[in-house]
């Protein structure tokens, strides 16, 4: 069995999820025990998803960060570690409804992609330049999750303001929690997405190996962030706009990505 | 060897007679105890609400206990005229299925609502106590209980508010979250704004404060409410920590306009504001609604959602039908393969109520 058929089989638990989900859906959101089978195959799910990592950590022989494929797998992999975190803590219900489905995507899309090519790699190696690397990718699992309260936010608030409450509006969580639980998931990417531009140009002066647009992007997305969670703690931004605001920020962070790693490889 | 059920309801009966057959709370075992000693029953319990008043039992002859049973409610509750025209009665399958019907509160004059469950609860606690209930009666309810439990989990027949209180409080919910630091202010005391804010109380609403035109009709509701009277030109001042206002003057035009609402809503940092207007003519301006983080609904907005509730439960009877089919056929098999050991059990043997608990009942 290979690393990627690992990550296929994680693939069906976060589909099972999202059945698991729309069947809670139906059955008016109780059903303590469709939440739990929901949320054991989200676990289920990242426990292969992490064997994967590892596999894959093996035969790289290092952190598997080498190429798109491994970085975004790794990103979906926070998305999902922050779910199992979260969700029960804040008691977030129907976070994993929202989240398996972004996960699922990610994940789909860089099986199906021809996008796992070996990538010639620096000569020196740094513990600094896969801390920079792997502390940067769980800010982007944070920040996958702010989207995904994001989008929980619209929902919520777009009903609210149309006074048009569809089956699913008292399920979901309020607007108030879903904006606190959006800002800390902000506030957590950017410590660590600020540890990993630290890690970043620690490792510039280890390894001396940089490219120019991918530091641009790298910044850009620091500032985004930064203004962001700056914006929401003054108040200058409130609710409605800074899930759009965070939500427009994680797809820039998610194209760049995949533009910087497929232009200047 | 029957199951019986006899009774009134907000259906069958106008709340005069029911108001004149309903059970002291306090005297439900003593009043079952009576029964068993005036009607040839083998087991009987009775469940006394506002809207019901109905006695379960089980009997060897269904004809003869239910007539001794129809005299008993004339007699206990001393009537003068005959209520033969208000009563209904069940036997046997059709009995299991009114029990359940109650239970799950499809019978309910509010379909759905969850409070009949306690009372019949509170209902066969009582007949226990009092020694009145049997094999029958006891595995009856509590199949009851178990199969009103699943059919609420499992189907929406008690989802979504169906009275515009109750619809305020869940939507100041899905705004604010948990209501404790929640601050409501309600401008004019009609009837549905203390309701409203009594609602919003019950769900842990922090402050209350209470304005009025008149100051005294301020001071009454926020005593009773336990908030705090102000002033009515003192709105505006309040306004920052406000988060729920409830609106209900008679003025006949619009007390919160958004020219007035936008510098307020700077001052709260555009913090959520929940804007409930039960007023005719509206005491807020529609346009208030259009502002960032302001969530308006009016009387029609709020009894709308209500309705529209109504009908989704209405949706759900079909589905709880087929589940209360299948609760009511295990019962009635169970019954019907017990029968001949109950039957036997029974025989010539009318069970006395046992002697009263001293501890729990008094002696009629």
């Amino acid at each position: 069995m290979t690393d990627r058929t690992v990550l296929w089989l994680a693939q069906a638990f976060y589909a099972v999820s999202c059945v698991l989900t729309l069947r809670r859906l139906r059955a008016g959101g109780s059903g303590a025990t469709l939440q739990r089978l929901n949320y054991a195959a989200m676990a289920a799910g990242f426990a292969l998803h992490t064997f994967f990592l590892y596999l894959r950590g093996q035969s790289d022989g290092r952190c598997p960060l080498t190429n798109l494929f491994e970085t975004q797998a790794f990103i979906a992999w926070a998305a999902v570690l922050f779910f199992l975190l979260i969700g029960p803590s804040y008691r977030v219900s129907f976070l994993g409804a929202f989240t398996a489905p972004l996960v699922l995507l990610i994940c789909l899309a860089v099986l199906i992609l021809p996008i796992d090519v070996v990538q010639a790699q620096p000569a020196t190696r740094s513990a600094w330049v896969e801390f920079h690397a792997a502390i940067a990718i769980l800010a982007s699992g944070a920040f996958a999750l702010a989207f995904v309260t994001g989008v929980m936010y619209l929902r919520q608030e777009r009903q609210l303001k149309r006074r048009q409450l569809s089956s699913s509006f008292l399920l979901l969580p309020s607007i108030e929690q879903l904006d606190l639980i959006h800002y800390r998931l902000l506030i957590m990417g950017f410590v660590m997405l600020t540890a990993g531009m630290i890690g970043g140009l620690v490792s510039y002066h280890i390894v001396g190996h940089w490219t120019t647009p991918k530091i641009i992007w790298a910044v850009s997305v620091w500032l985004l962030y930064g203004a962001l969670v700056l914006a929401r703690g003054l108040w200058t931004l409130r609710g409605r706009k800074v899930a759009l605001a965070s939500m427009a920020s994680f797809v820039f962070m998610l194209a760049g990505f995949w533009g910087v790693s497929l232009l200047w490889p | 060897m029957n199951l019986i059920v006899i009774g009134l309801n907000h259906r069958s009966a106008p709340v005069e007679v029911r108001e004149r057959l309903a059970f002291a709370e306090g005297r439900l075992g003593e009043a079952t105890r009576a029964l068993l000693n005036a009607a040839p029953l083998h087991e009987a319990a009775i469940l006394s609400t506002c809207n019901r008043v109905e006695i379960y039992g089980l009997a060897n002859n269904a004809t003869e206990a239910t007539k001794a049973a129809r005299r008993f409610l004339h007699d206990h509750h001393k009537l003068a005229d005959s209520i033969d025209a208000y009563l209904y009665e069940h036997h046997d399958h059709e009995c299991i299925q009114h029990l359940l019907e109650v239970a799950c509160g499809l019978d309910s004059m509010v379909l759905g609502e969850t409070e009949i469950l306690g009372q019949v609860k509170d209902a066969y606690h009582a007949a226990q106590q009092a020694g009145a209930t049997g094999v029958v009666l006891n595995r009856l309810f509590q199949k009851a209980f178990s199969a009103a439990k699943h059919i609420r989990s499992s189907t929406a027949i008690t989802r979504g508010s169906t009275s515009v209180g109750t619809v305020a409080v869940d939507l100041a919910g899905k705004i604010f979250g948990k209501l404790g630091k929640c601050t409501v202010m309600v401008i004019g005391t009609g009837e549905i704004s203390g309701v409203t804010a009594r609602a919003l109380q019950s769900r842990g609403a922090g402050t209350i404060l209470v304005c009025s035109r008149t100051h005294d009709r301020a001071e009454a509701l926020a005593t009773q409410l336990q908030g705090r009277a102000i002033s009515f030109d003192q709105w505006p001042a309040e306004f920052p920590v406000v988060d729920i206002v409830i609106s209900s003057t008679a003025a006949p035009h619009p007390i919160v306009t958004r020219e007035k609402l936008i510098p307020l809503m700077k001052a709260r940092h555009q913090r959520p504001l929940f804007l409930i207007d039960i007023a005719v003519p509206r005491d807020i301006e529609r346009a208030c609604g259009e502002l960032e983080s302001v969530y308006l609904y009016d009387i029609d907005d709020l009894e709308q959602i209500a309705r529209e509730n109504m009908t989704a439960r209405e949706r759900e009877i079909a589905a709880c039908q087929v589940l209360i089919a299948q609760h009511r056929q295990r019962f009635a098999t169970w019954l019907e393969s017990n029968r001949a050991a109950l039957e036997e059990r029974y025989r010539n043997h009318v069970v006395a109520a046992r002697p009263p608990k001293p501890a729990h009942t008094h002696v009629s």
